[in-house]
């Protein structure tokens, strides 16, 4: 089983392994655009970025790859030419795209948990069979962001809690609805290794840092990155 | 959400903004220095990563260590979601920080061309 931590003397915590293991498993599986082979691909291509090394690919389009090591290691300067070129590249599309970026940010959250920890990186998964749904959300529509968005009535059945009482959610947690399976994944993984959307709205103790040292932390985080967000 | 929960902390008035985005200045979060160092090694990947590890855990505890890693993990995560997607700041968020951000120089980032 993946996320063993064997051997390592620390503290990691059962929601951290269990989100981990579920994005492994996420990234395994064929998605609506994308299958199980290309995914892991796509994380394969990330991890590489984040160590320099501009790798190619003989399963994934070009674009597909200049997009990751892009928002690997150049994330503060895309903008929206970037995203009309690559999504405008042959083999893409604005769907292929934010299921590339989502499996791209995931599986780099937890290789920088890792990195952060001294752990060596969690070998990829092995790709599971299958072809893609390729169903695109009916209600899909084209707002403020670059992809389009999926409002609360087009998200998985109880999904829809994770955008509070908004029709469309804050824009970062409907930031990749295009494809909704990524809302649920978004709030998971935030809850193994930062806070739950709930949590977020409580009181401390909620981590063995306090509320703003945890906020500080991302703070600089944001700001080593040029987030503006 | 760093001037929010110092003030539901009751922290408020030691907060410094600008110890959020840079050395500089001493934030005035408990351990403020030390977190954040550990997060700028972390993000930039420097030989100092392992040292302030064991600074951590010794400081603060293996916890402490873990929880502030998760942190960094997921923050690397969520800024690659917002300008990988072009996310404008939400209004409330916009209205409510936009004479801090002046403050702190966040208008130079590329990214805030996403927010009109």
């Amino acid at each position: 089983m993946a996320f063993e931590y064997a051997g390592i003397d620390l503290p990691i915590r059962e929601k951290t392994i269990a989100s981990q293991r579920m994005s492994w498993e996420m990234i395994a599986r064929p998605g609506r655009w994308w299958t199980g082979a290309e995914r892991v691909e796509i994380a394969r291509i990330g991890r590489a970025a984040r160590e320099l090394e501009a790798v190619g690919s003989e399963l994934l389009p070009e674009a597909a790859v200049y997009a990751i090591q892009k928002l690997v290691v150049d994330n503060a300067n895309l903008n929206r030419e970037f995203y009309a070129e690559v999504v405008a590249a042959e083999g893409m599309t604005e769907d292929r795209y934010v299921e590339l970026v989502a499996v791209v940010v995931h599986s780099l959250s937890i290789d920088e948990f890792h990195r952060a920890l001294g752990i060596e990186p969690e070998p990829l998964p092995e790709p599971i069979a299958g072809e893609p749904s390729r169903q695109r959300p009916a209600l899909a529509e084209q707002r403020d962001s670059w992809p389009p968005l999926v409002p609360r009535q087009g998200l998985n059945r109880g999904d829809d809690v994770f955008y509070g009482p908004l029709e469309w959610g804050a824009n970062v947690i409907s930031a990749l609805s295009l494809v909704p399976e990524n809302v649920r994944w978004l709030h998971d993984l935030s809850e193994g290794h930062y806070l739950s959307f709930a949590e977020m709205r409580q009181p401390d103790p909620l981590r063995a840092i306090s509320r703003p040292q945890i906020e500080l932390i991302a703070s600089r985080v944001s700001a080593l990155n040029e987030c503006f967000y | 959400m760093l001037r929010e929960s110092s003030k539901r902390n009751g922290s408020l008035d030691s907060l410094n903004l600008q110890g959020a985005v840079g050395p500089e200045a001493d934030s005035g979060v408990p351990h403020g220095d030390l977190l954040t160092a550990f997060a700028e090694a972390a993000v930039r990947r420097t030989d100092a990563l392992p040292g302030l590890r064991e600074r951590i855990a010794a400081e603060l505890g293996v916890q402490e260590l873990v929880d502030a890693a998760g942190v960094v993990a997921n923050f690397q995560r969520m800024v690659r979601i917002a300008d990988g997607c072009g996310i404008p700041l939400d209004e409330l968020t916009r209205d409510a920080t936009d004479d801090v951000r002046d403050e702190l120089g966040l208008h130079e980032y590329a990214s805030a061309a996403n927010t009109a």
